[in-house]
């Protein structure tokens, strides 16, 4: 096992480190340039693109780049002058993580159970009901649902605040925003899961030999059913923590989503750059956790303990 | 009770009877024939596939019948309410919803179909190349994956419009190079999954050709989930285009889809209602068409539960 | 049926992990909630979120003004203010040598000056003025603040705003050291500004830019490029100090080391970055906010409560004269566009009514000889109603020139940026145009980097959105646009005599002659039908009944609360 998590840590520093090369020329490929002033002269140009260093070659630029970056620096942001990157992230990162675990526990918990309970009631009202709010969930875009939300819970009724972070209250209606369509998809395919499983011999087995129903379907049908929620679960961590843009403008959070975004539409390199090894590190790392999580909780895995690895 | 006593009369001798052995009682239905079959018989699919075939048609004709033209403004009938001139009313510019609705359908829909259908082939075939081979293949294209994952989307949408023009094959291309990674992992694990099972062991051990384990034994269990995953995809490739609309990266004005209607109908929420009701009422009607086919072609490609009554 | 009450189960276990994880701790028979443990954990950096924000919040015996913004500003380095709002943040916390307060020149540091003869030479007398930090301001701080500017190492988007300033241009662009720039300091109390050409508007334009801040050198040297990165890594001269940059938000303070602390009523201010003009709208109306800006749809909602402005931003079309696209530099053409567009609908449709429409290049508020331009001088332009019959007219010659014979033939394209309202520009000019001169019209949209990056200076367009706020109060910084050697001149639009009039400008010293010549050139630029004017913003915003004594000005500034007061 050790051998394994030391291979997969090499080979996820060696795809950051083509995902920043990658990345590094094709944000130079963008049209346009960095210092989007409306007033720019080309005198005032010149001496901006001197100051980033955009004069020397790009290979030079690129080896610079990478030396900043094994200091853990990745520069000063060209849209927010006198800030860095890094301060960047930091002050926005907690915002978008908090909202993100929040968004994460309430659809994984929630999208579970839904998923269960539809499962085992399959064809009555109560899975009717659980089907309904998972096809709801995937059917509004989130940008919608956001703005309702707010229009409703927060002016219409005056039950929630209307936008920012300051507290548990203000972080409901973001969190429900952000979750819904994560508590839908698990909740589907937990569902779909579930039914699948409950074919399988194994069940019938256990159920020869005389278990009860609450423990098969605690021990051997949920457990096994899981997986494939958590295949999605990799990307969609780190998609979810990193924030999303929609939710944070229509709630006014200064999480990260908004910078990076903006950073995409001006052209900021060194902040498409950070941000980006920063999620891609984040990415990696969820998708190597969740692998180990995938030995842990699949029995076949474990026991195979093959030489490949875990999905 | 009367007990009837036998006697070697009663019986005769048939014989073997070749023909009638291999006889089957039900009709020999192929694997489609027999999703078909209990696809039509599940009412609730059976009506998002109706739905789907119904917009599909008003967003070929609509435009066409209709007196308006899509790009057509009015400054008299500008948030119209909808009425019998204006069957959806207008939007802030004067333009008919009617029209545009149905323009819109024609782009959305384009987009989350082909999106979605060809970002679940291009991951089916790799995800199940990786599962069921596993080793370097699989090593070399996760890394790719986890590259690709890494890039920003608005970075790829943004290169890809400058060098193709914005439109929809644009935005259909942009999200096929990033959007094909969460079927091939999830098809990718199932495959993993399923040929860890007894009955892909039991045809290894025969000496079954590879490919034919892939497409008779591995394909058929994974079919259900994969359905049921494009169908969650589609929603995903449209709500994709309007995240990019609502950036401002979608297809060229004047043009529209359902993500842009959305977008602009949004901020009208507390002026003009109808602006965001109505293009978010056809966007969950066709989620909804598409869950529930999504859940009946699940259901028919079950493998486990071919055959059975329905 | 034991599943049924595995379903109640999980459905308690649920309700207890969001409301509390100790409920659920003492019944030992709930299954562990699935998927909550693994990434469940309520994480450290939730707490540190909540404690910061629970920080501060504004006790409602202080005066604090609370207002909002779309944007977040870029920097809090006056030298390096580039946007509207970057420098209406350094115009509350830093205090130039006058200070310009909707127009009006009022001294700052500087308590007297003298103007030589030939309009060259100011001389500044500086009042005793202390920092934030107790330091007393020194003429050496505003020296430094100008050659910070104008030094290329710096790097600052603005500086061209120094270049009236003598040898402004030479240090900007390296040739001669910052030393060289025409400011210097006799003593502590004495600034000298040498102007490279007597500049009528100089102290209204120092007055309202804050890269003519004073700077301290000890400061800037200590942080480095991380200079005023976070409120603590400056000291602040004028009315208001930053306490505090996070959250989306800025905290000002009343700065009790401003000279003039008296005249100011405030006790602190928030600016809170929404991003979506809507938010900000619900958040003023549940009472977070005492102003807010109001996005033109939802206008009509606040019919009898709202106020306005002109924020001094006009929008226009760019014509590429220079374009592949031979059309477009057929004059007749230009004036068919021009005359081809009914500007009252275009606003109707564009700005839900909101904005102001145009059909001049210079916003008649600016300062004229001695009224404003729009009270001294009128130019004939195009109806703003439009008018076909012309344009029909203008549209016949420009094709019978040009070698058409169906108008539809005529292509042009539209490129704007992908912002909602830009796109909406551009989509109504587009119905507008082919409605009334049925030539085709395509649409091209690129994003806000590429278009001021590279498709308006390389000259990659045909028809080219874009806006310009004015720097100062007169009409040179609207016709400059059109000066054939300005860099700003992205339509290479040429014209001899505009050139002839607006150099003229430069060195004429009558106030009247100057404007006439001005005036002229803005006649000519408009007769060749250079750019198709569109609208003035004007600015509708919503403020708490409680609150007086905000002003609002066109140039670089456009809210200053700087002598606000709320009736307690």
């Amino acid at each position: 096992m050790l051998r394994y998590i030391a291979k997969r840590v090499i080979a996820a520093i060696l795809t950051l480190l083509v995902l920043v090369t990658v990345v590094f020329f094709l944000v130079r490929l963008m049209p346009g340039e960095p210092f989007t002033s409306a007033k720019l002269t080309p005198v005032v140009a010149e001496n901006m693109q001197k100051y980033y260093g955009f004069d020397k070659p790009l290979a030079v630029q690129y080896v610079q780049y990478l030396k900043n970056l094994l200091h853990g620096d990745f520069g000063y942001s060209m849209k927010y002058t006198n800030r860095t990157v890094n301060d960047i992230i930091a002050a926005t990162f907690p915002f978008s993580a908090d909202l993100g675990i929040r968004a994460l526990v309430t659809a994984i918990s929630f999208g579970l159970v839904f998923g269960i309970i539809s499962a085992l009631n399959r064809g009555n009202k109560i899975d009717f009901i659980c089907v309904i709010i998972a096809i709801i969930g995937t059917s509004v875009p989130d940008f919608i649902m956001g703005a309702f939300l707010q229009y409703f819970f927060g002016i219409r009724w005056g039950l929630l605040p209307v936008a920012q972070y300051k507290g548990f209250s203000y972080t409901i209606l973001p969190t429900m925003s952000l979750a819904f369509y994560t508590l839908a998809s698990v909740s589907r395919i937990m569902r779909a899961s579930m039914l699948e499983v409950v074919n399988q011999d194994y069940i019938k087995t256990a159920r020869a030999k005389g278990l009860s129903s609450f423990r098969i379907t605690t021990r051997h049908q949920i457990r096994n059913a899981i997986m494939p929620v958590i295949t999605i679960l990799g990307p969609t961590v780190a998609a979810v923590l990193t924030g999303t843009f929609v939710v944070e403008s229509i709630f006014a959070i200064p999480g990260m989503g908004k910078y990076y975004v903006d950073s995409v539409s001006t052209n900021d390199y060194s902040m498409i750059l950070g941000m980006t090894v920063f999620y891609g590190s984040f990415l990696v790392l969820c998708n190597l956790l969740v692998d180990i999580l995938y030995g842990i909780v699949d029995p076949r895995v474990r026991i195979g303990g093959k030489a490949g690895e875990a999905p | 009770m009367t007990e009837k006593k036998l006697s070697p009369e009663n019986f005769r001798i048939v014989g073997k009877n070749p023909e009638g052995m291999e006889k089957i009682t039900r009709p020999n239905l192929s694997f489609w024939q027999d999703a078909w079959r209990r696809l039509r018989a599940n009412r609730s699919a059976f009506i998002g596939l109706v739905i789907l075939i119904i917009y599909a048609l008003l967003a070929i004709f609509a435009p066409v019948l209709s007196r308006y033209g899509f790009s057509d403004m009015d400054a008299d009938a500008m948030n119209a309410l909808p009425s019998f001139a204006h069957w959806f009313g207008c939007d802030a510019t004067g333009r008919d919803l009617w029209v545009r609705l149905w323009m819109g359908a024609r782009v959305s829909l384009t987009i989350g179909l082909s999106a979605a259908t060809i970002n679940m082939c291009i991951g089916a075939i790799l995800g199940g190349l990786c599962g069921y081979y596993g080793g370097k293949l699989d090593m070399i294209i996760m890394r790719i994956v986890d590259i690709l994952y890494g890039i920003p989307t608005l970075i790829v949408t943004i290169l890809v419009m400058v060098v193709i023009g914005r439109g929809i094959k644009t935005l259909i291309i942009a999200m096929c190079i990033v959007g094909w990674i969460g079927s091939c992992r999830f098809v990718r694990g199932e495959v993993y999954r399923l040929k860890e099972q007894d009955f892909v062991s039991a045809a290894q051990v025969l000496g079954v050709p590879n490919a034919v384990i892939i497409l008779r034994h591995i394909l058929p269990n994974i079919m259900g989930l994969m359905v049921t995953n494009l169908c969650m995809a589609i929603p995903w490739s449209i709500f994709q285009e309007a995240f990019l609309s609502y950036i401002g990266l979608g297809i060229s004005p004047p043009n529209c889809s359902w993500g842009i209607l959305a977008k602009e109908g949004i901020k009208m929420l507390r002026v003009a209602p109808h602006e965001v009701l109505i293009p978010a009422f056809f966007i969950c009607t066709t989620m909804l068409a598409l869950n529930l086919l999504g859940d009946g072609l699940r259901d028919a490609f079950d493998p486990k539960l071919r055959g059975t009554e329905v | 049926m034991k599943n049924k009450i595995l379903c109640v189960i999980l459905t308690a276990a649920l309700a207890a992990t969001l409301f509390g994880c100790g409920v659920y701790e003492g019944s030992d028979t709930a299954p562990e909630p699935i998927g909550a443990e693994a990434i469940g954990e309520e994480p450290g950096v939730s707490g540190a979120v909540s404690e910061s924000l629970a920080s501060e919040t504004p006790n409602g015996g202080e005066k604090i003004f609370r207002y909002s913004e779309l944007q977040e500003p870029t920097t809090l380095d006056p030298n390096k203010a580039k946007c509207i709002l970057d420098n209406e943040v350094a115009h509350m916390t830093q205090e130039c040598l006058v200070r310009n307060t909707a127009g009006k020149i009022e001294p700052g540091i500087a308590e007297s000056w003298e103007i030589s003869d030939d309009g060259l030479v100011y001389t500044f007398h500086l009042r005793d003025a202390k920092w934030s930090d107790g330091e007393s301001i020194k003429a050496e701080d505003f020296v430094y603040g100008l050659q910070r500017l104008m030094d290329p190492a710096t790097a600052s988007e603005y500086a061209f705003i120094g270049e009236y300033v003598k040898n402004g241009a030479a240090v900007e662009s390296g040739e001669k050291a910052p030393e060289e720039l025409g400011i210097k300091a006799p003593d502590d109390k004495t600034v000298e500004i040498t102007l490279d050409v007597a500049t009528p508007y100089f102290l209204s334009l120092m007055g309202s830019s804050a890269q003519y801040s004073p700077i301290r050198k000890d400061i800037v040297e200590k942080y480095g490029n991380d200079f005023a990165a976070t409120a603590e890594k400056n000291v602040y001269s004028g009315p208001f100090m930053i306490t505090r940059t996070a959250d989306g938000q800025i905290i000002f303070a009343k700065n009790p080391n401003y000279w003039n602390a008296g005249a100011i009523k405030l006790d602190g201010a928030e600016l809170n970055c929404i991003a979506e003009g809507n938010t900000a709208v619900a958040m003023y109306e549940s009472g977070e906010l005492d102003f807010v800006k109001l996005p033109t749809e939802t206008v009509v909602n606040y019919d009898d409560i709202d106020h306005e402005y002109m924020n001094g931003n006009e929008d226009y079309f760019y014509i590429n004269e220079k374009s592949d696209n031979k059309i477009l530099n057929n004059k007749n053409f230009r004036m068919a566009l021009n005359y081809g567009l009914d500007r009252n609908t275009y606003i109707k449709l564009a700005t839900d009514g909101v904005y102001s429409p145009c059909n001049a290049l210079v916003m008649p508020l600016v300062s004229g000889a001695e009224k404003t331009y729009g009270e001294e001088y009128t130019v004939s332009s195009y109806p703003l109603d439009g008018d076909m019959a012309r344009a029909q007219e203008f549209l016949k010659k420009a094709m019978e020139e040009e070698g058409f014979s169906d108008p539809s033939d005529i292509r042009v394209e539209i490129t704007t940026t992908d912002a909602e309202a830009s796109k909406k520009i551009a989509e109504v000019a587009q119905e507008l145009w082919t409605q009334a001169l049925g030539i085709t019209i395509t649409i091209r949209q690129v994003t806000y980097a590429d278009i001021y990056g590279s498709v308006l200076p390389n000259g990659d367009y045909e028809i080219g959105y874009a806006g310009w706020g004015p720097d100062y109060s007169d009409p040179y910084t609207y016709l400059e646009l059109f000066k054939s050697d300005s860099p700003y001149n992205y339509s290479n639009y040429e014209n001899a005599e505009v050139d002839k009039c607006l150099n003229a400008s430069r060195t004429e010293t009558d106030a009247k002659k100057r404007m006439d010549l001005l005036n002229k050139a803005e006649q000519v630029i408009l007769d060749d039908a250079a750019l198709v004017p569109l609208q003035y913003r004007q600015q509708h915003y919503l403020l708490n009944d409680a609150f007086s004594g905000l002003n609002f000005y066109f140039c670089s500034i456009n809210t200053d609360w700087t002598y606000a007061d709320k009736a307690l």
